[in-house]
């Protein structure tokens, strides 16, 4: 794949409800050693984008939270740097809306993909805490669970 | 000689110490508790210093610092140490035939003054002697003559002894010369016999004198000239014999400091050798660094885990087929419109339909149809957009998540490859983390010996003994070569004055003095030769009582015996010699020194205290027993320097004969051996009046190491 592809998002904001700021800020800082395994995300994009993938494992519906303040994460710029994302949002959107030409409509897919995120958000939240381990080890494991279908269901 | 007490200020360990010992003769024996590290040496180096002075210390105390090695320069760089000794003497005096006993008690006082920087500086002690009466204290003269008589410094060794020390009768570290020669001494010296020595001399004197009579009978003429040279000769062996006395002196100091050095470096290093166990340490802790970096980068590398396409993929699947089922379905059923966009465009500029029809704007029938041209390009246009997003998603998630074989391996198996590594490196770190916390106990608990610095001493002693040994041996010849000249030129001399006309009267008078000094030479051999073996009986007495009550040892050993060459020899069954070394064990070997130590000190009939350190070490069981009940029973003032190990199993004897006990205790041993903070911060003994059967809140001690490696445990565990 071309470093430089064609990124559709880069103009649109990516907003976040303001009661996750400071998740994102204690689950994202990046640190060596022990503090690694207590904020285990790089960025905060990696954070937003592994809640959006939880929400279409689980079957989420997106939350739409016209009614909440909610702060900017960071712009679509973001994903040029990690051009495979941009795939993912498209192929995701094409996936749940089951219509091939939302793919023309990048503030629909961003839309969608946010309030997807939003919506997993919670479950990723709660998979860091629960456990006994550091974060990064309750999340993996949660993550494995998820992915051998063992644990973690989508009807919620 | 009995002693009554002793107080040290400033003597190393000891800043201010007093001490007191039982003169009770029906309780002789006084006991020193002390732990090891305790200041027990210290003390019988501050004794025996009080005593004799700086030729009492070792090394004759030239590099031996004696103020105390913490001692704080704002206080003073001077520091005077003083050790004072209380003793007591009983004479018996006959007097209207009846003896009369008196007992004079008396004070020693031996001070000496050090600087306390860096390169220690003493200067010469002074030493005063006070005669203790009700009216008060009198000086005494000359207080060494004194000492000298009552304790003689060629005994040192008997009176004051330490665990080691002890076995330099019989050790096999010195050599056959050094033993002999110091159970020679030893038992010459406790025998008195230092007037046949003075008379020797005399005699020899007397002998120099009649041969320069000899030499003024003959002006210049032969006789003058012999007996010039026997002169020469006489004051040559003179030299040679000073000479090999020094040299056999330094000799016996130098196979001490060789002993002492090798005992040092084997028991440093059965504790362990500190610079090996530093070198493990230490790459132990590179070990522990390499470990730490692989824990960062596979921590980092299990965080990169959560950022992965593959983790991404393996969530969203099941989306991802139904998207990507859509596009193929629509590559396959080609339903985006061609590219139809040019065509339409080159009709609507002809204002001609591909159908023949007008296309005329102006005209309402071609209006219409241009306006559904145009809308029809417009659509196209759209779609030829989607198109391409479509494309290139098509085939930019193809190789994004290749299906089947071509796919990577999943989220799943590398998280547990990821897991697995930070696991194993987990384990090999915390297993680093003991090994190193177990390497620092142990060199926390190995001495800080310089086994280099103690190894390159070893070296030069050696090397200065041979030297001395090579000394000896010269001299020893020279000695030898001398008397053979001596012999001849006596003889010549004797003929040349029996042909003189006053030769006979010089020739009388030499004869005189050699018959005195055959008198004086038998009668020094055949005192040496009586007492030597009722000494050798004695020991051999109190010895099989020591070694009685252990069968195995008793099963070998039949009889201990000092030879007429002063060899300690012990024999086993059908009078085959037994190695002392090496056939007796550790037990054995003390009893055997000690029954020597008190049988020479019964024989000689002196009263002298017995000040022994550690004399039941190696001891076990009923040996242990029966060594203290002996040597109790065979001493008249027993002063024992005891373990708590070397008491236990002998506290009912310690009840029945000891009159004064005390312990003494380190408080640098909190908290590792102590159980309660003396709060002293200054490295001094403290004495408590615990006997052998109490302990208090300064000498409680922990039962062993681990009890408090447990508590250090626990308390971890707890915080």
């Amino acid at each position: 794949m071309p470093d430089r592809q064609f990124n559709p998002f880069q103009t649109i904001d990516i907003n976040v409800p303001v009661e996750f700021h400071e998740s994102f800020q204690r689950y994202c800082r990046r640190g060596a050693g022990s503090a690694l395994d207590r904020s285990p995300f790089p960025r905060m994009i990696d954070l937003w984008f592994l809640a959006l993938c939880v929400a279409v494992r689980l079957n989420l519906e997106p939350v739409e939270r016209s009614d909440v303040k909610t702060w900017k994460m960071i712009d679509g710029t973001i994903f040029s740097s990690d051009p495979w994302r941009i795939h993912a949002l498209m192929l995701i959107a094409v996936g749940c809306t089951q219509d091939v030409s939302v793919v023309a409509e990048p503030r629909r897919v961003m839309t969608l993909a946010n309030g997807l995120a939003i919506a997993g958000l919670p479950r990723v939240l709660e998979m860091l805490q629960d456990g006994g381990g550091e974060p990064i080890w309750n999340l993996s494991e949660a993550i494995d669970g998820l992915l051998d279908g063992a644990s973690v269901t989508g009807d919620s | 000689m009995k002693l009554t007490r002793a107080h040290f200020e400033n003597f190393r360990l000891l800043r201010d110490l007093t001490l007191d010992f039982g003169c009770d003769e029906s309780h002789p024996l006084t006991v020193i508790r002390a732990a090891n590290e305790s200041g027990k040496t210290t003390v019988l180096h501050a004794l025996q210093w009080a005593l004799y002075g700086d030729a009492a210390l070792p090394g004759r105390g030239q590099e031996f610092r004696l103020h105390p090695i913490d001692w704080d320069t704002d206080d003073g760089s001077r520091v005077t140490i003083t050790a004072t000794v209380d003793f007591e003497l009983t004479t018996h005096r006959r007097i209207g035939g009846r003896y009369r006993e008196t007992r004079r008690r008396y004070r020693l006082v031996r001070t000496a003054v050090e600087d306390a920087t860096r390169q220690f500086r003493r200067g010469p002690s002074s030493v005063k002697l006070f005669h203790l009466t009700e009216a008060g204290a009198s000086p005494i003269e000359a207080p060494d003559s004194l000492i000298r008589e009552e304790l003689p410094p060629e005994l040192r060794e008997v009176f004051f002894t330490d665990g080691d020390r002890a076995l330099s009768f019989i050790e096999a570290d010195v050599t056959l010369s050094t033993k002999r020669d110091r159970v020679e001494r030893a038992i010459r010296s406790l025998l008195g016999l230092g007037l046949i020595d003075d008379a020797l001399r005399h005699v020899a004197k007397t002998k120099a004198e009649m041969n320069k009579k000899a030499r003024g009978l003959d002006g210049s003429g032969r006789l003058s000239v012999v007996a010039s040279r026997l002169d020469l000769a006489a004051q040559e062996e003179d030299r040679l014999r000073e000479r090999l006395e020094d040299a056999k002196e330094q000799f016996r100091n130098v196979e001490d400091l060789v002993a002492s050095t090798d005992r040092k470096i084997a028991a440093a290093l059965q504790k362990g050798d500190r610079e090996k166990l530093s070198r493990e340490r230490a790459s132990v802790k590179d070990d522990m660094a390499s470990l730490d970096k692989q824990l960062a980068a596979a921590a980092r590398e299990h965080s990169q885990l959560l950022t992965r396409s593959s983790l991404a993929f393996d969530l969203v699947s099941p989306t991802l087929s139904t998207a990507m089922d859509s596009l193929d379905d629509l590559r396959e059923e080609g339903k985006i419109p061609n590219t139809t966009v040019p065509v339409l465009e080159d009709r609507l500029e002809t204002n001609l339909c591909i159908c023949g029809e007008d296309l005329d704007a102006a005209d309402p029938q071609g209006r219409r149809r241009r306006s559904h041209i145009e809308s029809l390009i417009r659509e196209s246009r759209r779609a030829d957009a989607i198109q391409e997003l479509i494309t290139d998603l098509y085939y930019g998630a193809k190789q994004l998540f290749p299906k089947g074989t071509e796919r990577l391996a999943s989220w799943r198996a590398n998280y547990a490859q990821v897991a697995r590594r930070r696991d194993d490196l987990e384990g090999l770190r915390e297993k680093a983390g003991r090994q190193y916390r177990s390497l620092e106990d142990q060199i926390k608990l190995i001495p800080d010996t310089n086994l280099q610095g103690l190894r390159q001493s070893l070296a030069q002693y050696r090397g200065q003994r041979d030297r001395l040994l090579s000394t000896q041996a010269t001299t020893e010849t020279q000695l030898d070569g001398l008397r053979k000249e001596r012999d001849s030129l006596e003889r010549e001399r004797d003929q040349l004055l029996r042909s003189k006309e006053k030769g006979a009267r010089v020739l009388a008078g030499l004869d005189v003095a050699k018959d005195v000094e055959t008198v004086l030479k038998g009668a020094y051999d055949r005192i040496t030769d009586e007492e030597l073996t009722k000494v050798s009986g004695l020991m051999n007495d109190i010895f099989l009582e020591m070694i009685g009550a252990d069968p195995e040892q008793g099963a070998i050993i039949r009889r201990a015996e000092i030879s007429k060459q002063f060899d300690i020899v012990v024999y086993g069954p059908q009078s085959r010699m037994l190695n002392p070394d090496r056939d007796l064990n550790g037990a054995s070997r003390r009893a055997l020194t000690l029954a020597f130590i008190l049988a020479l000190t019964r024989v000689s009939e002196v009263v002298a205290p017995n000040v022994i350190d550690t004399p039941l070490g190696m001891t076990s069981g009923f040996v242990k027993r029966s060594i203290l009940r002996t040597a109790v029973r065979e001493s008249t003032q027993l002063i024992l320097f005891l373990t708590h190990d070397e008491i236990a199993g002998c506290e009912d004897i310690l009840d029945e004969t000891a009159g004064v006990v005390f312990t003494l205790t380190n408080p640098a041993h909190y908290p590792r051996m102590l159980i309660n903070d003396p709060g002293v911060e200054e490295r001094k003994v403290l004495r408590c009046e615990c006997d052998h059967r109490t302990s208090c809140a300064l000498c409680e001690r922990r039962l062993d190491l681990f009890e408090e490696s447990d508590q250090r445990t626990k308390e971890t565990a707890n915080a």
